[in-house]
């Protein structure tokens, strides 16, 4: 299949990332998969539409723009916490310096912060590139080892822009004291990131981390967009709380790959509320490698006005014994569109496999668009497979039950979009986020 | 099918009961490949009308023009060049078993055929290779002006009527196989039931093919006029050679307002088969479409039966059975378009995998713009007998309406051991509980089909199942 035509000179723009590596004294291997990366990038060009996961979302109107994009937009100057935009500020909610930080502005991270509790524990918080110059040695075989380097056109365009990203590692057998915060923030249009995050717990060792992404609010037809990459790798018997909340403004295209490693008997929990956002693509692979793991997902998506969601999510159960239970619920109005497509691997070999995986779609106006593609491929025989999928909109007897008792119409679907959410979002570590979230689902609503 | 005869397929004793051949004694067979020259000697053979020919010829430009598909089984080792296109048997169709030729005769006997056609069945057509070369139905159906012919013998008889309807629900431009058939097609049946007209007792086709990397694609087209009722059955084997065959066959039916058209298959082809089909149904104003498809035969299938709701209170169901044994894949399924207001419809699929067979479900439900207060769900099933064998489920859902009410769900285990206990613990050995447990799992399907269909396709289980509990 030919490539569909790059509308931009990408050797002028991996040159230019090669260039700002060596500057900061990137290491050679980290350089080295830059540059590989680039060449896949350009043989791969843009993905074609006929690609079974290109095939529901259009992409096309940010490719044309992606001439005017800048891939390496400065972050402003910021001394201390006070510099950061305000909306920011306020989800931090006075926390700075109890927690460990990492914000990101534009294509830099600007804030650097671990906890006196954690130092003192040993965990590492702090940028990628500081990591790569700090921790070569604890991020040689993990940087890029799950994300397949020539996944598609954009995850490879992703590796070799690279820029920002957080690095997180809690050292074996330590619980990370205080909750871990991870912020990306992008001043208007015209600009693309593309940050990778890599999350490394050691044998027994626990932590909640949570990643939220904003932007100001990006009236226009104008565009930005964050080509993201998360590699997790959890050891033995590890334990993991990771929300991930993205709330952009209206003109961010954001397309990411999510991998996560789930190592012997160790637990994933991840969380993951869509909200903001032009068009937004995400590929999150949970692969359970060794006896005993489990994965539990859970995740909404909001969509209003014109925005478009593709999920796509892939349990891959490499080993007997696991478990995997995943949840993504769906709530759409206007003229939202969204696709979720999931699947269940089961690997030879991989005996008592249980593996859950249910999508469940709202849709409250008839020019709203649900698609769901709930998917099972099982080579093993000794396994308990099911998923289960529903679309359908607001139940009328529930409506009918809540103004009877006098509740406008508008207040009784929020209660019951908010009734259908719930469960999602009481899954969220971190209670000021909780109604922060539940905010947001009253205003969409409105 | 062979109804009541003592001894039942099972795949490895297929070629023994089913997977005999008779020396070929065709009275012409088209050289081998697939060329202009191939499709119009074809269609002068049957000295069809200029539109036929002509396409006949653009689908094949058509076939020619259309990639491979890139999803689903592999397809790669299919030579096109290497089978015959047309293999005529007979140089007449007969009314009457006497006139068939001795050969085909003992093979159509030894199936159970004409015994069947005395016994329950309203209507036969017996297709030996790419022609029918028997084609009966009984008189009192025939004076109420049902009728039951070869497709070719449609064409002949009623043209006007045949042209109205053919090629409109499956154009050759759908996929890469409706194309190769519409440019090759020979045989099949065509059905025309008149208004209020119910058809108590099934119809029946049975397709066979006999010559050695031969290409069967016969052609179905069935018109369920208001209020009428036809139930067509259909049944298929081929002789186990080494070299594959294929089978690329198209069906399209239509059910008038407020009639109702049931469809059943039992797929029984050797393993040398592709079974690879396109069958599609449109249904209007509260009319039902049911398609019943069991495959248990061939190497590859790819089947995915299809109801279109035109009109407000239509109906569709499609219940799926698949058994992938050694060296199969069963990719089968269905798919559901709601087109209208009110409109409901149903799929309940039962897929077993054994000795590293591939079975699995691929599906569609779409509801389209305006189609309001459609309901739709979805069951999927797989029972894995061992840790060789695999199982696929893709559903997609394709929604484009709010008031809709729509729901899937899959699930995937094996036989369990609790099961397995509660009845060995009452005295019955584990290959029999086994087989139990396995002929309950597809039961809602098998509770379906015509008595005679339902014991034998029980057997079938039971044979199939047989020796697989270690």
């Amino acid at each position: 299949m030919t490539p569909a035509t790059l509308t931009y000179d990408i050797n002028s723009w991996t040159n230019a990332a090669l260039d700002r590596a060596a500057r900061r004294d990137e290491p050679a291997w980290a350089i080295a998969q830059r540059r590989a990366a680039a060449g896949n990038a350009r043989a791969l060009g843009f993905p074609s539409r006929d690609q079974e996961l290109w095939r529901r979302i259009d992409f096309r109107t940010l490719e044309q723009a992606f001439p005017s994009l800048d891939p390496f937009r400065a972050s402003p100057p910021t001394r201390n916490l006070d510099d950061l935009p305000p909306p920011l500020l306020e989800r931090l909610g006075g926390e700075a310096g109890r927690i460990g930080l990492v914000v990101q502005r534009n294509a830099g991270v600007v804030v650097e912060q671990t906890a006196p509790e954690l130092a003192r524990q040993g965990v590492t918080v702090c940028s990628l590139d500081r990591a790569l110059v700090e921790h070569a040695d604890k991020l040689r075989d993990r940087l890029g080892s799950l994300i397949e380097p020539d996944y598609d056109g954009y995850a490879a365009l992703g590796a070799a822009l690279r820029t920002g990203g957080a690095f997180v590692y809690v050292p074996d057998g330590v619980e990370a004291a205080v909750p871990i915060r991870l912020f990306h923030w992008l001043d208007g249009a015209g600009q693309i990131v593309a940050p990778r995050t890599v999350i490394v717990l050691g044998k027994n060792a626990r932590a909640t981390i949570v990643e939220e992404q904003l932007s100001d609010s990006g009236a226009g037809e104008a565009i930005a967009f964050h080509l993201g990459g998360t590699e997790v790798f959890l050891g033995d018997d590890a334990k993991l709380v990771y929300g991930t909340l993205q709330e952009w403004g209206g003109n961010v295209y954001h397309y990411s790959n999510q991998r996560a490693q789930i190592g012997r008997g160790a637990e994933l929990q991840w969380i993951q509320t869509v909200l903001g956002g032009r068009m937004v693509k995400t590929n999150s692979y949970f692969n359970l490698v060794a006896p005993g793991g489990h994965a539990f997902v859970h995740g909404f998506m909001f969509g209003d006005g014109r925005q478009q969601f593709h999920l796509h999510t892939l349990q891959r159960h490499l080993a007997d014994h696991c478990t995997s239970d995943l949840l993504i619920k769906g709530c759409l109005k206007d003229r939202a569109r969204s696709v979720y497509q999931g699947l269940i691997q089961v690997a030879e070999g991989a005996q008592r496999t249980d593996a859950y995986q249910a999508n469940r779609n709202l849709v409250l106006s008839d020019t709203a668009r649900a698609d769901s593609i709930p998917g099972l491929e099982i080579l093993a025989n000794d396994v308990r497979c099911t998923h289960g999928a529903t679309i359908g909109n607001v139940d009328p007897e529930q409506m009918y039950y809540l103004m009877a008792r006098g509740l406008p119409r508008n207040e009784a679907q929020r209660l019951i979009v908010e009734g259908f959410f719930a469960p999602v979002i009481d899954r969220i570590p971190l209670e000021g986020i909780r109604e922060h979230l539940r905010q947001v689902i009253q205003r969409k609503i409105g | 099918m062979s109804i009541e005869t003592p001894n039942l397929d099972l795949r490895d004793s297929y070629t023994e009961k089913y997977g005999f051949h008779d020396a070929e004694q065709s009275v012409f067979k088209s050289r081998r490949g697939l060329d202009r020259e191939i499709v119009a000697q074809i269609s002068d053979m049957k000295g069809e009308p200029a539109w036929m020919r002509d396409y006949r010829l653009k689908a094949l430009e058509i076939f020619e023009k259309k990639p491979m598909p890139t999803w689903g089984p592999d397809l790669s080792t299919i030579d096109f060049q290497n089978i015959y296109y047309y293999v005529k048997p007979t140089s007449e169709e007969s009314k009457s078993w006497d006139d068939v030729p001795a050969d085909m005769k003992r093979t159509f006997d030894k199936l159970g055929i004409p015994e069947a056609e005395q016994k329950f069945l309203s209507g036969v057509g017996a297709q030996y290779d790419s022609e029918v070369v028997y084609h009966k139905i009984q008189e009192k159906l025939e004076k109420l002006g049902v009728l039951f012919l070869s497709c070719d013998h449609g064409l002949k008889e009623h043209e006007a009527l045949f042209k109205q309807y053919f090629g409109t629900i499956i154009p050759s431009t759908d996929n890469k196989f409706a194309a190769l058939n519409s440019a090759v097609w020979s045989g099949g049946s065509f059905i025309y039931v008149p208004k209020g007209v119910h058809v108590d007792v099934p119809l029946q086709a049975y397709f066979r093919i006999n010559t050695k990397d031969m290409g069967q694609f016969e052609r179905t087209l069935i018109i369920v006029d208001e209020g009428a009722f036809v139930h067509y059955v259909e049944g298929c084997t081929a002789p186990t050679y080494s070299s594959d065959s294929l089978h690329s066959a198209v069906v399209e039916i239509i059910v008038k307002p407020g009639a109702r058209c049931r469809y059943t298959t039992i797929q029984n082809w050797s393993n040398n088969v592709y079974n690879l089909v396109t069958k599609r149904a449109v249904a209007y104003r509260d009319a039902t479409m049911e398609w019943v498809d069991g495959n248990l035969g061939s190497k590859i299938t790819q089947k995915y039966p299809s109801v279109y709701m035109m009109e407000p209170g239509a109906h569709g169901e499609i219940l799926s059975i698949a058994f992938a044994g050694k060296g199969q894949h069963q990719d089968a399924g269905g798919k559901v378009i709601h087109c209208a207001p009110n409109t409901s419809s149903k799929i309940i699929s039962k897929s077993i995998s054994k000795d590293g067979g591939r079975a699995g479900y691929r599906g569609l439900v779409k509801v389209q713009k305006g189609a309001v207060d459609s309901r739709s769900t979805v069951n999927c099933d797989a029972l894995i007998l061992d840790e060789k064998s695999r199982s696929d489920t893709y559903p997609y859902m394709e929604i484009e309406e709010d008031r809709v009410t729509i729901g899937h769900e899959a699930t995937v285990s094996k036989i369990g051991d609790e099961q397995l206990f509660y009845l060995q613990s009452r005295g019955i050995d584990k290959e029999e509980a086994a087989a139990m447990i396995v002929s309950g799992f597809i039961e809602p399907i098998v509770k379906e089909l015509p008595m005679e269909y339902a014991v034998e396709m029980n057997r079938l289980i039971q044979l199939q199942m047989e020796g697989s509990v270690g």
